[in-house]
């Protein structure tokens, strides 16, 4: 057992938890913070993405006790003051999301991917930066969608090249 | 004499589903369609966008245990003992449990009911039209286990570590006994038999269709193409670990499941009966679900132990698998063998089709559903006079298959769609000339194929044209000099398909009207399909109100009374059809309601576009003013006005299409790209294009995944499975996949109010055959290439290179 400090999503927060708890465990059963993810055993599927002082870690893989005294944001800090930020909106307006459980990592690791990668974002580096990441039901068409949308919005149109237009016939 | 495998009367007129057309009018003509039709964006996202999803696993319950269960390491094994003395030791166990403990509270089996009984199903038998025999399914197994992974004990503790330690310390005395994987090993006479009860693992032997006639005419072709396919067996990966807590109220005795599934009130009515109690007494709660694709439709031993154990210990118990767990034990798909010929004519045309089909079940018989879906299904988008299909499924140690997304439809296109393919190339046809000459024409619609499945309606020769324009197929010629030009083996793949929805036949919706706005419950269980924006839209446009206005509640069995779930593409079809009864009858309740209430007479009272009248009166009130009046009116209404409406439809729908993509493989290393992946997709009436996209996607990915890189593979000397994570089993990925081209075209189905055929599988029901036909294309100048799926870069370099050697 060891007394954990962290501040989670702007709150200080003091926990007495057993030292190997993880740090996705502890999100989700300590303080029920149950948007973050955990779907895989090995540090693949990234559904448990947080930022960890603006970074983006695998939380499932991370021990409560490494973020000690660190800032942690997840899906839940991620709108400010009411607001959705522009990748949660781009999500939907794209639909970047079926059943919704890859999401809150999806978001977490793309809004850190266009809030930091230096030149412009394409689809191509979309799809590699964002390769630890897994969906099983968009077959991420619409999620690199989504992101550059978002990165569109927040860096302007100079930083951003889109895709070329997919449908044939759609979107009304 | 032509014997259908369906079980109706067929009068195959122009107008013979003009009867069912007349019972279920629509309340308003589609051009009056304000939101349908529309990319309405998702009701579901707000919530899972910001973290506020409520999947099984992010539901807690004070004083909650946890369970983990003791699993087989073994293929096949005769469990002689198991001792849980020194588990029970452990600190902060609280019990242990085996297959004996369940017997001695009186626990039933799960009822799987797995033959497909729909009267358009085809009729699966046993050997000479005997009963299919199903092995026994107890939760856990008290002689021995089938398949390696098959849970034999559960340990539940006061964390989830120490269930798992728990669950190490628990010894089980097993006797290991010969074993078979292979789908075709198994049914081999000296196989090692699963079932004492069955002389070998054969199950399921049937021959449908006209044999003579088939005969005749493969006697008489000038040609006879043949090819043996195998689509292996794969898992549903949903990215959801299945999950399950049990809650027990000794006050009511009634049971409580959190669980994930493809319908909450199936599950209700397994788990009651596992636990031989009346169904009011189990109560199912699924509302957020990470994925199902099929492979979640059919209940967990784990559902049933949990709500047990719950009753047991007096606290509630809580399951989630492990990912590797997952892999080993979600029901899994695919898996069936074809061996079919074409036989053809001297101008191409063709005559007859022969299949013999073999599905592998696994241990336990959970679905016979991959088998039978695709045997209505065998001549595939052409016009084929005659045609039998011999039908079997075989046990083997493995685990369980059950309908994956878009269940044995991809088998069956695979093996027509890689035969016409051979046939062209053999015979020295265009492919898609040789197509063209067969394909079903939309003046023979509706259609009866050569084994009696009826298509309702498609216009297969446009899908294909208009395909061939969207993948720019008049280019290719030109872009494969290019990829020569650099080294590069560049490959078009191209094929049709049409498929079939079915499902379970009924489904009910309470439809009511509120001051505030319009509820709808009913029983279908979306994993990421958007039925609360689907329906809604629905339910705003045959109203006449607001897409705003209407919400859609799924998922808890107290409120859902009854309901299919979602499986076989069904839900909107079947959704729409009962919302659309549900209107009408409600229409009629609102006029009876404002009569009473102005005191006018009923007959003077009309409904239009949202507005009730009356030339009786001046008032002209919309569906809100009417629930007030309603409440004014009696007390019944206090909670609004209420429908509750059960509907029943059996007739089949066929989406249909075309799908081509391109690759391009690198012949040093036989690594292969993907760069193009164009598709046309019949899904009849369209509620919401931007949904039905996003279903194509999803199924795009999940179909190549199959022809590139998934497969439980099991290790032919262990037994044991070899996929066990992630990294062992290849997931389609941001970096493996292209954007994709989809275009939807609406044929509208006779068969239901809104003329929806389905949208969910169509992505998935071609791609396996259209990646093999390009990397076939790729290859060619190597010969005509003999590559299994998964197509891995290996296979696909030693290909080229003995085609180099030769
Ligand atoms: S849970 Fe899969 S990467 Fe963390
Ligand atoms: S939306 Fe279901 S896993 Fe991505």
């Amino acid at each position: 057992m060891s007394r954990i400090a962290m501040k989670v999503n702007g709150a200080d927060i003091t926990k007495d938890v057993a030292d190997p708890t993880l740090l996705s465990e502890f999100l989700r059963e300590h303080l029920g913070l149950t948007g973050t993810h955990v779907g895989c055993d090995t540090t693949q599927c990234g559904c448990c993405v947080v930022h960890l002082d603006g970074v983006s870690v695998k939380s499932c893989t991370v021990l409560v006790g490494q973020a000690a005294g660190h800032a942690v944001t997840t899906i839940e800090g991620l709108a400010e003051g009411g607001q959705l930020h522009p990748v949660q909106k781009a999500f939907r307006e794209c639909h970047g999301l079926q059943c919704g459980f890859c999401t809150p990592g999806m978001i977490m690791a793309a809004t850190e991917l266009i809030a930091t990668y230096p030149g412009t974002l394409n689809e191509h580096v979309v799809r590699e930066e964002m390769e630890g990441n897994l969906c099983r039901c968009t077959g991420y068409h619409n999620i690199v969608r989504a992101i550059l949308t978002a990165a569109e919005e927040m860096l302007g149109p100079d930083r951003v090249v889109q895709p070329a237009s997919d449908h044939a016939k759609t979107e009304g | 004499m032509l014997a259908s495998l369906w079980n109706l009367v067929d009068h195959n007129t122009k107008d013979q589903f003009a009867p069912l057309q007349e019972r279920i009018k629509l309340s308003l003509p589609p051009q009056k369609f304000k939101s349908v039709g529309k990319p309405v964006r998702r009701n579901e996202d707000e919530r899972l966008i910001t973290g506020r999803g409520r999947f099984t696993d992010d539901f807690s319950l004070p004083g909650q245990v946890f369970a983990v269960m003791v699993r087989s390491p073994h293929p096949h094994a005769t469990i002689k003992g198991i001792d849980v003395s020194a588990a029970l030791e452990m600190d902060g166990v609280l019990g242990v449990y085996t297959g004996a403990d369940l017997a001695a509270d009186g626990l039933g089996q799960i009822a799987h009911n797995p033959v497909p009984s729909t009267k358009y199903d085809v009729k699966l038998t046993g050997r000479g039209g005997t009963p299919v025999y199903i092995g026994e399914h107890y939760l856990l197994p008290m002689d021995r286990v089938r398949h390696v992974g098959e849970a034999v004990a559960m340990v539940v503790a006061e964390t989830r570590q120490q269930a798992q330690a728990g669950a190490e310390a628990v010894m089980v005395d097993y006797d290991p006994l010969p074993w078979v994987a292979d789908t075709t090993a198994a049914t081999a006479p000296d196989a090692p038999r699963l079932w004492d009860a069955l002389p070998d693992n054969v199950l399921v032997d049937s021959i449908f269709g006209d044999v003579k006639n088939t005969d005749t005419a493969f006697a008489g072709a000038a040609h006879v193409v043949s090819m043996r396919t195998h689509l292996g067996r794969v898992t549903g990966v949903p990215l959801e670990p299945r999950a399950a807590l049990g809650d027990y109220d000794a006050k009511t005795g009634r049971y409580t499941l959190y669980a994930g599934s493809g319908g909450a009130v199936r599950q209700k009515h397994e788990m009651s009966s596992v636990l031989g109690v009346t169904p009011d007494k189990m109560r199912v709660i699924s509302f957020d679900v990470g994925g199902n694709f099929g492979t979640r439709n059919r209940a967990f031993i784990e559902f049933g132990l949990v709500v047990w154990a719950a009753k047991k210990l007096g606290r509630p118990v809580k399951f989630r698998a492990d990912r590797s767990e997952s892999f080993l034990t979600d029901y899994q798909g695919r898996d069936l063998v074809t061996e079919v010929s074409l036989a053809i004519d001297a101008n191409g045309k063709f005559l007859a089709l022969r299949a013999h089909n073999l599905s592998n079940v696994g241990a336990r018989c959970v679905s016979l559903s991959p088998l039978s879906k695709g045997s209505g299904l065998i001549t595939g988008s052409y016009d084929i006079p005659y045609a039998t299909l011999h039908s079997r499924a075989v046990y083997s140690n493995t685990m369980s298959t059950q309908a994956y997304r878009s269940s044995g439809r991809p088998e069956v296109t695979f093996a027509i769609e890689r035969l016409i393919d051979k046939a062209a190339r053999e015979l020295g046809y265009d492919r898609i000339a040789l197509r063209r000459r067969n394909l079903v024409k939309p003046s023979q619609m509706p259609y009866t194929n050569a084994v009696g499945s009826k298509y309702d309606s498609g216009e297969y020769e446009k899908n294909m044209d208009r395909l061939l324009e969207i993948g720019d197929f008049a280019g290719a010629k030109k872009r494969k000099e290019e990829a020569k030009a650099r080294g590069k083996l560049l490959g078009i793949g191209f094929a049709n398909y049409v498929e079939s929805s079915i499902g379970t036949p009924k489904e009910r919706a309470d439809l009511i009207v509120r001051p505030g706005g319009v509820e709808v419950v009913i029983g279908t269980q979306p994993a990421g399909q958007g039925h609360e924006t689907s329906f809604a839209q629905v339910t705003a446009d045959l109203l006449g109100i607001a897409f705003e206005k209407v919400k859609i509640t799924l998922g808890d069995t107290d409120v859902v009374s009854a309901g299919g779930g979602t499986h076989s593409g069904r839900s909107m079809r079947h959704a729409s059809a009962v919302i659309s009864l549900a209107v009408t009858d409600m229409i009629a309740k609102g006029k009876a309601i404002m009569a009473a209430s102005l005191n006018i007479d009923p007959a003077s009272v009309e409904f239009d576009d949202g507005c009730f009248r009356s030339t009786a009166s001046n008032r002209t009130i919309d569906w809100f003013d009417l629930a007030r009046l309603a409440i004014a009116l009696s007390p019944d209404h206090a909670d609004g006005v209420k429908v509750r409406r059960d509907n029943e439809m059996h007739t089949p729908v066929f989406p249909n299409g075309s799908c081509m993509c391109e690759i391009e493989i690198d012949p040093q290393t036989g690594g292969l790209e993907l760069l193009r992946y164009a598709t046309v997709d019949d899904v009849g009436r369209c509620i919401n294009p931007m949904i039905v996209h996003g279903q194509t996607h999803g199924g795009i990915a999940q179909g190549v995944g199959q022809a590139l890189w998934e497969g439980c593979v099991i290790d032919p000397e262990s037994g044991q499975p070899l996929a066990a994570a992630f990294t062992d089993y290849g997931m389609p990925r941001f970096d493996n996949m292209p954007s994709f081209v989809t275009e939807i075209a609406e044929v509208i189905s006779p068969t239901n109010p809104l003329g929806v055929k389905a949208g969910g599988e169509g992505g998935t029901t071609p791609a396996p055959a259209v990646i093999m036909s390009a990397i076939e294309d790729a290859l060619l100048d190597y010969g005509p290439p003999d590559v299994s799926m998964p197509a891995t870069p290996l296979k696909i370099w030693t290909a080229i290179h003995k085609g180099k050697s030769a």
